[in-house]
């Protein structure tokens, strides 16, 4: 598979690699860092990274949810409800690029810092989730679990690509003034259910 | 107990009455220490140069001075910080291995070798505590910032304790203060902006008397104080708390 | 030692702006202090570090075998790995991947590395646009300037000298100096770059052994729109990134953000394992020295950086010199132990400039041993030639004055007189003693501590 180069260019580096290795030293087992999973937890964090949360009784809420939310004219590209734009992974940039809102299921809460873990299969394209002007999450309440230890412990398995996703896109690169909506999302709500 | 007075070659030059502080402290808390008259240096302002190669002999020499001691105590941790931790690059002989452990901070000998952690005495001024690095984060003889929002030291509390004594709570409460031996001349410009910063820090707080563990950063903040002519003077704490212990 | 400037000659430019460097210094405390919060707000914060650092100790031990396995899973995943063995050929490797594509439209998220290896000119001098696309390295490439943090490439900068380089090159209105505007400026601009790029460069956090994964940490979400919607992703990395497990991204996940802005984690940490269907991703690891770094016992530990840049922020003389001070791709404490290994004779300086007071060991989320190796690095130096050969002499007096009391007792006496004597304007001129251009020098006393302690005489108890 890989492209043709020298033959030795990676002979040479992993050999002077192993001889500048030292004794090899243990890998230490990581203890699984508990602490609180709570929905209050979750939202607080959530808040302070810039991101919203949203209550849902139930999941055949979310549809007026968004509503109430979101401007009618919108467009909408989800799997969860009635949507204004098809997008598969075949969807092109200049269509993504006029996607107002995304409404996309993550799998897991991460209540010490926010993040929502997104799989690839729930994208429905891979540019999807950052190139829409705004997102929404949907999320099982019973998803929240307490730290990254416990996620990476859940997800075991990243997929082609998958992102946890941490409140709205933001940069603080011009005189460390935080801006929301740098690239990315402008803004990012969690509907919990 | 046999314990010697270690006296940097700074301080012995030009700020004597520090040694003779600390020699008068330690003889009112009942230790009478020598002063072993072949000392020098510890050999640090060669080592940060780069050259430790060159401070070998220089080493050696402190450990044969001092070899005879139980304890060899100096009011610099900066100083005291590099024999123990720098004289490992000389041969590991019985002598240097008792003298990297035997040599202790002034502060150190009196609240962990003597168990003395309160000195009685007033002293009713507004106290700027300079930490310094080596003696926080190399001596581990206060918290550091880095790790815990909680302001603590052995000279912190041993300072509180003085009657009338009003610490002074900095912004920065552990920034360093630029001296850095040889980087003060080599790389002047920053060292005496980071003084600047630290005395700054001090006066916008009400600091009026300036003191620490380490003679070294208070020489570098002293010579900014007395050219910008502040209104604030610059004792060692060996200084305060003899003059404040009867 | 080296023709070019060192350190110390760059940073005093820095300090000609007296007040710029105030800003700079509390810009970059204020974001410490965040740090600081997010650290004391994790209890077992220490207890990961300790971790990280165990971790790393233990992959760079097996860093052979690892990078072996990554490349086996990453094969499996249908990506295409490519070693280079210095920038160069890193260079070479990604020119020649983007012709492949028949592309002339690249865009790039941060990646340190790319910087080291001077991706850009390189490309560009073949016809190929390449688009800096974090906000911060925008700006910077613009300007034409390097990077000056490896977290907030344009910190040096104001929100005017931003406008103004806005207004010149995006058109946005004379004087906009809101950074909210100015962002969104930025936004437009690139988002038309976003949608035309062919090739979207990425550089890598962490490589996972087990899975063949590469992660990439972002706030802006540059790095996955760009690699979202352009046909190959290009992923250039260090040979240090490797991690052995997934489940070690949470420690290192935890540790990144905290110590570099405060935050609990990135906006974006995003998995890269297989391209999306119908596209290519393509891993260049990178030697450029690191094999040499990780034969230097003393200097090893330095390949376990994961460039947050806390020892940037928390550096009293980072902060007060500017990142361009260091003239190197890597700032900071961490680039002055970086760098000596690139090119002792040219960053020869870059260790000396630091007190040692150890702040950037205390930060390091992977506890590295910053102030310890810098001080290792001067010893290095001055033995292989490096280090001013007047300095070198005056050592080697100092050092058999000091092995020897009577010839110190003597050196001393004359130092004292030397002091009392000579004239203040001679002992202060400029030029003459660095010591005196901003302090006094101490008053000399008239005894010594040893002449006085001769007086007390052999029954002397001082009280």
């Amino acid at each position: 598979m890989s492209t043709p180069l020298p033959p030795s260019a990676r002979e040479n580096i992993l050999a002077a690699v192993r001889a500048g290795q030292p004794t090899a030293v243990p890998l230490p087992a990581v203890p699984a860092f508990g602490g609180d999973d709570s929905v209050e937890k979750f939202a607080g964090l959530l808040a302070s990274i810039g991101g919203e949360m949203v209550m849902l009784a139930s999941l055949s809420e979310l549809a007026s949810a968004v509503a109430r939310r979101y401007p009618a004219d919108y467009h909408t590209a989800s799997d969860l409800m009635p949507a204004t734009v098809a997008v598969t992974a075949a969807t092109g940039g200049e269509t993504l690029a006029g996607i107002d809102l995304a409404v996309l299921r993550g799998t897991l809460g991460v209540a010490e810092n926010g993040a929502v873990w997104l799989p690839e299969a729930n994208m429905l394209h891979r540019a999807l989730p950052v190139v829409a002007q705004h997102l929404v999450l949907v999320l099982d309440r019973r998803a929240l679990v307490a730290t990254m230890h416990q996620a990476y412990a859940q997800i075991r398995d990243v997929g082609g690509y998958g992102v946890f996703l941490a409140g709205p896109s933001k940069t603080a690169d011009i005189e460390q003034s935080l801006v929301i909506g740098a690239h990315g999302v402008r803004s990012l709500t969690v509907m919990l259910h | 107990m046999k314990v010697a007075l270690f006296v940097p070659c700074y301080v012995d030059q030009f700020y004597p009455q520090v040694a003779v502080a600390s020699l008068q402290l330690l003889a009112k808390l009942g230790v009478r220490a020598d002063f072993p008259k072949q000392q020098t240096c510890c050999g640090q302002p060669m080592a940060n140069s780069g050259c430790e190669q060159e401070a070998r002999p220089v080493y050696r020499h402190f450990v044969e001075t001092f070899a005879d001691y139980d304890y060899v105590v100096g009011p610099a941790g900066s100083c005291v910080y590099h024999v123990r931790q720098h004289f490992d690059v000389i041969d590991q002989t019985p002598a240097v291995r008792h003298v990297r452990t035997a040599t202790v901070e002034l502060f150190d000998f009196i609240t962990q070798v003597l168990g003395v952690t309160e000195l009685p005495g007033a002293f009713p001024h507004k106290v700027g505590l300079h930490l310094s690095c080596h003696g926080q984060r190399g001596l581990h003889q206060a918290n550091a910032s880095e790790m815990t929002p909680v302001r603590d030291g052995q000279l912190r509390r041993l300072l509180a304790g003085l009657e009338g004594l009003e610490l002074t709570e900095l912004d920065r409460n552990d920034e360093c203060c630029g001296f850095g031996g040889t980087f003060c001349v080599s790389e002047a410009g920053i060292s005496a902006r980071m003084g600047q910063d630290r005395v700054a820090d001090h006066v916008r707080h009400g600091t009026r008397v300036l003191t620490g563990g380490d003679m070294s950063c208070l020489m570098h903040l002293e010579g900014i104080v007395r050219r910008q002519k502040l209104p604030v003077r610059v004792l060692h704490a060996a200084e305060i708390f003899n003059g404040a212990l009867a | 030692m080296s023709q070019s400037p060192t350190h110390a000659q760059r940073s005093d430019l820095f300090l000609l702006d007296a007040e710029r460097t105030t800003w700079h210094d509390e810009t970059l405390w204020f974001v410490r202090e965040k740090r600081d919060r997010a650290v004391y707000a994790t209890p077992e914060f220490q207890e990961l570090r300790q971790l990280a650092s165990d971790i790393k100790d233990h992959t760079l031990s097996q860093l052979s075998e690892y990078l072996a396995q990554f490349e086996a899973a990453a094969l499996a995943n249908g990506v295409r790995v490519h070693w280079a063995a210095d920038a160069a050929e890193h260079n070479r490797i990604v020119l020649g991947i983007v012709r492949q594509a028949g592309a002339t439209r690249v865009v790039k998220s941060k990646s340190m590395l790319t910087e080291e290896c001077h991706l850009n000119p390189h490309l560009l001098a073949h016809g190929v646009e390449v688009i800096d696309s974090d906000l911060g390295e925008r700006i910077i490439q613009l300007r034409d300037e390097a990077p000056s943090h490896v977290v907030l490439p344009a910190i040096h900068l104001k929100k005017e000298d931003v406008g103004e380089t806005f207004w010149q090159h995006l058109g946005t209105e004379k004087g906009l100096t809101d950074p909210q505007q100015l962002t969104e400026a930025a936004r437009q601009h690139l988002r038309e770059k976003f949608l035309a790029a062919e090739v979207a460069i990425s550089g890598v956090n962490f490589a996972v052994a087990e899975t063949g994964a590469v992660v990439v940490c972002t706030n802006e979400g540059n790095a996955d729109l760009a690699i979202g919607l352009a046909r190959v992703h290009i992923a250039c990395m260090g040979l240090e990134k490797l991690i052995p497990r997934l489940s070690d991204l949470a420690v290192f996940t935890r540790l990144l953000t905290r110590s570099a802005t405060g935050q609990p984690i990135t906006t974006y940490t995003s998995h890269f394992t297989r391209p999306a269907e119908g596209k290519e991703m393509h891993v260049v690891i990178v030697d450029n020295g690191r094999s040499q770094q990780l034969g230097r016992p003393d200097f090893r530990a330095s390949l376990k950086c994961i460039r947050c840049g806390a020892c940037m922020n928390t550096c009293p003389v980072y902060r007060r010199s500017g990142g361009h001070s260091y003239d190197f791709t890597i700032p900071g404490p961490i680039g002055a132990i970086l760098s000596p290994n690139i090119d002792m004779k040219q960053h020869a300086s870059l260790p000396f400039a630091s007190t040692l007071c150890g702040s950037c060991t205390a930060v390091c989320p992977v506890k590295i041993d910053i102030h310890t190796q810098l001080y290792k690095w001067r010893q290095v130096l001055a033995a292989e030639g490096h280090i001013p050969a007047s300095k070198q002499y005056s050592m080697q007096l100092l050092s058999r004055v000091l092995a020897r009391p009577s010839l110190f007792k003597a050196g001393g006496a004359v130092a004292r007189l030397g002091l009392r004597f000579v004239p203040h304007a001679l002992t202060h001129a400029p030029g003459y003693n660095p010591w005196a251009i901003a302090r006094e020098l101490p008053t000399p006393p008239r005894q010594s501590f040893r002449d006085w302690y001769a007086q007390q005489g052999p029954t002397n108890a001082p009280a």
